[in-house]
């Protein structure tokens, strides 16, 4: 194979093979097929997300009936709240530090673990590997006597650290793969032309694993977006909120009124699949590299 | 993407650990340049890693720990444990039918998920392999679950499930109504329904690896296949399942790990105290229960040492036997 | 150049995401109680409550506000937590430390091992105060001779039921005996509704049926002792689980028991109450406040009415014998002085006239007692007033680890797939694990 002046180009001709500019319609079994399947994903949250149109009188006269009529109150409620909005933006300001820790810390250490040889390197790696045996619910108490120690109880800074350690086993696990499959020939090039490793790894390597790296950042926020647990414990003050705490507290502070409950929890599921949607052709993208090499 | 840079990142992945002192080097330089080498790149290595490092094992690994200390006490969680038992707290975990049943859960629960999601995921990720339009908004769909959160899925089924709730009404809407029938509350059913909600969860996470796993199979090889005559069964029974298998296995150690830890959902649809009884307890909702719920501190801990090498056992054993095949398998050798 | 910027670049990455870590903790840290500053200079402190929104919790949020507005410099942060998450948060901040200064107290057991663990602090009444609180609560309230929470009110439990309900299954006098409830119960299904109605999924609901069933089978001086010894060998124990399980024979209770929540949404125990899909349920004196949340038009259930737990022929226990919670607040060690005195406004007649109203419960104030008006609170008061003796909820009594266990156990029991030998055990396994 043509060492170091194809390989970098053959690595971004990658996504022209992906790229799906579909030629044809295909069998109709299969969009059946295709369509079962969407439902059965969709459904829930599309009960969900139409339950907030409706009244509780309506829920508990038809329970699985469609609006009739559509009721917007619920949702203008919700939305004009100040509650909602606070947790949003503390679930957002958790989520993008988070990733931005996750991202930096991981891709520090994988490139280390993946283009250096030194003799505990092995060890290294088993140790992040080792971190996925233990999730967070687990290890909650022992952590929370730490973090208070730290003094970072009903701080956002509290569930951002935790947060940051937690996501770094799965993050090395698929980064290590990516930086590693970055040729050698590559590097010897740009060692050749005078390159130091590190300015190789700014340089080169990064822009090289970007699909790895974008699907770890995606991992990365939609895991804190949803971390509940951790926000239940550190987190006492209501102005601190995140939003799968504020969902729980909202539909025990409005348990009767399921439709607001409803529309509530689908206006706060809502960032996380927008976010996705957005990201959808990094994430596959990203993990077909980490399955591919 | 060049033949043998795939094969070789493919038998790096495969292994899960890293093969030292591979690929050949630059010329040597002199031998001191090359200790002032050796010390520079010890301190890249050292400011590459230390910030994680720092990081993981203060927060993830001294837990750990801790949990292990705390656990051979008895201790109510304030001020320093001071009740030594020893092993006292994991014979007791040991013996205790409610654990025993949370462990069979979880068993049933590993079992179950391969079982269930792995032969469905494959067939619709074959169905799904077919360039046609729209794929992309195809995946994009399945992947929604996935991206909910837990309290967000278990909320919601929670309420769908109920027995005067949208489920039972939809079946008695489309004449299916003797099907209806207490999803949440029947021992004899609740861990199917938790079954179906996992199912739901993760499959389209499934069908999105193997997805992945299935483009990296060149097209090539099932042509090739077809015209010496083979079946499109056969093609994939002998071709694309093996060269599958990778993904297979990585997807399995993912499911299998996840399951053994499953929490959050049992907990959110199930609440606190009565998973046991309804027959979808998990170690992980046991020590809740016994642990910081009750205010057994030193007992909870030793539950999550208990979870912790339960895991990471089944880890080691399936890295050693599983996945090691890969290593010299036909997919190092035969794709090339 | 070229090689020595990658370097301090990168070390510069790392020391920026040491510093905004130290820079946001510092900002975001102390929340604890060890605010007490000496003199005039602001006081803030933080106070937890269970109480659900509504009108409960909007009578907090006004004593809190006249509080700070009398007391200037004085600051309370009110939180409050879902009752069902409330234990074990509060364990969790006890546990390390940064407990909040004033806080909701259920007593019992629970108090005993907050106050061996020096988590809680004693108080000391002036005569204003003691003169504010029933003795009987604040014996509730006092271990070893200190009194360790002031309480707000008096939780005496009694099956709560629908007055029209009972018309329609043509009950014309409430049960006093258990045979009879058994009775009522065939009625209620008659008319197709739900007899009884118990939120299971929270476990306690569905133990303090066997509680009760033991407060009539066992002996006062047994069931203290049981607190002690966290022993319970005494027959009466598995007397009362076998009244439980006879009991359950006649299938009392709502369809889907197992998942319906005690408080949460209209299809918790309460709201089935409320919105007469359900006949009576077992509870405390908090129930009316919780059902009025739950109605319709969110207005107390008109036709509620209360009668005391049925006796048990034979039982060694008084039939006249309550079991009742209180109510209470405690102070954790380092609360600043301004805590105790919130403390004492809370428990002062207007403070305690309007929680009465708030609650629809029964305030510790013998005179603010006079706002309690609806018959269902008279009702229970009376019986209250005229028990033999009154007991703590036995979960509470016995302390979180057995109480939970017990709980659990009889949960299953419910369900079928425990024994009544089981209930009785699960009570001495917890023990050993604790």
């Amino acid at each position: 194979m043509s060492a170091a002046t194809s390989g970098a180009p053959s690595l971004r001709a990658r996504p022209a093979k992906r790229t799906d500019k579909p030629q044809k319609w295909g069998n109709p079994g299969i969009y059946f097929i295709a369509f079962l399947l969407i439902s059965a994903s969709v459904g829930p949250v599309v009960y969900i997300v139409l339950g907030g149109f409706r009244t509780n009188s309506q829920i508990t006269v038809s329970p699985a009936g469609l609006p009739n009529p559509w009721v917007f109150s619920n949702y203008v409620g919700v939305l004009k709240s100040g509650t909602f909005w606070s947790e949003f933006s503390n679930s957002t300001i958790v989520g993008l530090v988070t990733t931005v820790g996750v991202v930096v810390l991981g891709v520090m250490v994988s490139y280390a673990l993946a283009r250096y040889e030194f003799k505990l390197k092995g060890a290294m790696y088993s140790l992040f590997a080792a971190g996925l045996m233990f999730p967070l619910v687990v290890a909650i108490t022992p952590l929370f006597i730490i973090i208070k120690d730290l003094g970072l109880i009903d701080s956002l800074m509290g569930i951002i650290i935790p947060q940051i350690a937690f996501g770094l086993p799965t993050t090395v696990i698929i980064l290590t793969p990516f930086l590693r499959a970055i040729p050698k020939d590559i590097e010897e090039a740009a060692a050749i032309d005078g390159t130091s490793r590190l300015g190789f790894f700014f340089r080169m390597a990064i822009p090289l694993a970007m699909p790895g790296v974008i699907t770890v950042a995606i991992l990365a926020f939609i895991g804190s977006w949803n971390n509940y647990i951790l926000p239940l414990y550190v987190l006492n003050s209501q102005v601190h909120y995140t939003l799968p705490l504020g969902v729980q507290q909202f539909s025990s502070q409005y348990s009767q009124d399921t439709a607001r409950v409803l529309a509530f929890t689908s206006l706060s599921m809502m960032p996380a699949l927008i976010f996705f949607s957005i990201f959808q052709r990094r994430i596959v993208g990203g993990l077909t590299g980490a399955v591919k090499g | 993407m060049s033949e043998t840079l795939r094969t070789a990142a493919v038998g790096r992945i495969r292994r899960g650990a890293l093969q030292v002192g591979d690929a050949a080097h630059a010329a040597s330089p002199t031998p001191r340049a090359r200790k002032r080498g050796r010390g520079r790149q010890r301190l890249e290595i050292a400011l590459l890693t230390s910030p994680a490092i720092i990081v993981f094992v203060g927060l993830v690994i001294f837990p750990v720990v801790l949990a292990a200390y705390y656990g051979f006490y008895k201790w109510q969680g304030y001020g320093p444990p001071t009740d030594w038992v020893g092993l006292g707290n994991y014979k007791i975990i040991f013996t205790d039918p409610a654990f025993q049943q949370a462990l069979e859960h979880n068993g049933l629960i590993v079992v179950l998920s391969l079982v269930i999601q792995g032969p469905l995921a494959i067939l619709l990720a074959l169905l799904l392999n077919q360039k046609i339009r729209g794929r992309a908004l195809i995946r994009v769909l399945i992947f929604v679950p996935y991206v909910i959160s837990e309290v967000i899925v278990g909320t919601g089924f929670s309420l769908m499930l109920q027995v005067t709730g949208a489920v039972n009404d939809a079946l008695h809407s489309i004449g299916l109504g003797f099907l209806a029938t207490d999803w949440l509350a029947d021992p004899n059913i609740a861990l199917w329904t938790l079954m179906g909600i996992i199912t739901w969860k993760y499959i389209g996470f499934a069908v999105i690896l193997m997805l992945a796993g299935l483009q990296s199979i060149p097209d090539e090889l099932s042509e090739a296949a077809r015209i010496d005559g083979a079946s499109y069964w056969q093609v994939q029974r002998h071709i694309t399942l093996p060269l599958l298998g990778p993904t297979i296995r990585i997807w399995a150690f993912l499911s299998i790990i996840g399951a053994l830890q499953l929490f959050d959902l049992v907990y959110i649809i199930w609440g606190q105290y009565i998973s046991g009884t309804a027959g979808t307890s998990t170690m992980a909702t046991y020590m809740a229960l016994n642990g910081r719920l009750a205010g057994n501190y030193g007992y909870g801990s030793a539950v999550a040492v208990v979870m912790f090498l339960v895991s990471l056992v089944v880890a080691l054993f399936y890295q050693r036997f599983v996945l090691r095949r890969d290593l010299r398998g036909a997919v190092t050798q035969g794709v090339n | 150049m070229m090689k020595k910027t990658p370097a301090a670049a990168i070390a510069a990455l790392g020391l920026g995401v040491v510093l905004a870590a130290a820079a946001c903790s510092s900002g975001g840290g102390s929340s604890n109680g060890g605010n007490s500053s000496s003199s005039t200079s602001s006081v803030t402190m933080t106070f937890w409550t269970n109480a659900t929104p509504g009108p409960g919790l909007t009578f907090f949020q006004n004593a809190v506000k006249s509080f700070d507005t009398a007391h200037p410099g004085v600051t309370i942060k009110m939180q409050n937590v879902q009752n069902e998450d409330y234990d074990g948060k509060l364990q969790t901040a006890l546990a390390s430390n940064s407990a909040p200064d004033i806080f909701f107290q259920r007593g019992g057991g629970k108090m005993l091992a907050m106050v061996n663990a020096n988590q809680v602090a004693p108080l000391t009444l002036t005569t204003a105060d003691q003169a504010n609180v029933s003795a009987a609560a604040l014996a509730g309230e006092t271990l070893n001779g200190k009194i360790y929470a002031i309480p707000m009110d008096q939780q005496p439990e009694g099956i709560y039921y629908s007055k029209d309900l009972f018309k329609q299954a043509g009950i014309t006098s409430t049960p006093t005996i258990i045979p009879e409830l058994e009775a009522d119960v065939a009625k209620l299904k008659a008319i197709n509704v739900a007899p009884i109605a118990v939120g299971a999924k929270d476990a306690w609901p569905a133990a303090h049926w066997y509680y009760n069933f033991a407060l009539r089978e066992c002996s006062q001086a047994t069931m203290n002792a049981a607190g002690t010894t966290l022993k319970f060998t005494d027959p009466c124990w598995t007397k009362a689980g076998d009244d439980l399980a006879a009991f359950l024979k006649v299938n009392p209770f709502q369809q889907g028991f197992l998942t319906t929540a005690a408080q949460v949404g209209a299809g918790s125990s309460a709201g089935l109450v409320a919105n007469h899909k359900a006949g009576m349920e077992l509870m405390g004196a908090w129930d009316p406040g919780t059902i009025a949340s739950l109605t319709p038009n969110q207005k107390p259930l008109p036709d509620l009415g209360w009668f005391p737990f049925p006796a048990v022929p034979g039982g060694a226990g008084d039939p006249s014998a309550m079991m009742g919670g209180i109510d209470g607040y405690s102070l954790s060690p380092n609360a600043p002085k301004e805590a105790f005195q919130f403390l004492e406004f809370l428990v002062s007649t207007p403070q305690q006239k309007a929680y009465a109203t708030a609650f629809i419960t029964l305030p510790v104030n013998k005179a603010a007692q006079s706002v309690v008006t609806d018959s269902v609170s008279v009702s229970a008061l009376q019986a209250l007033n005229k028990a033999g003796y009154t007991m703590q909820f036995l979960d509470t009594q016995y302390g979180q680890n057995v109480g939970n266990a017990l709980n659990a156990a009889v949960v299953n029991l419910l369900a079928g797939k425990g024994t009544v030998a089981g209930i009785v055990s699960s009570a001495t396994e917890a023990a050993a694990k604790g």
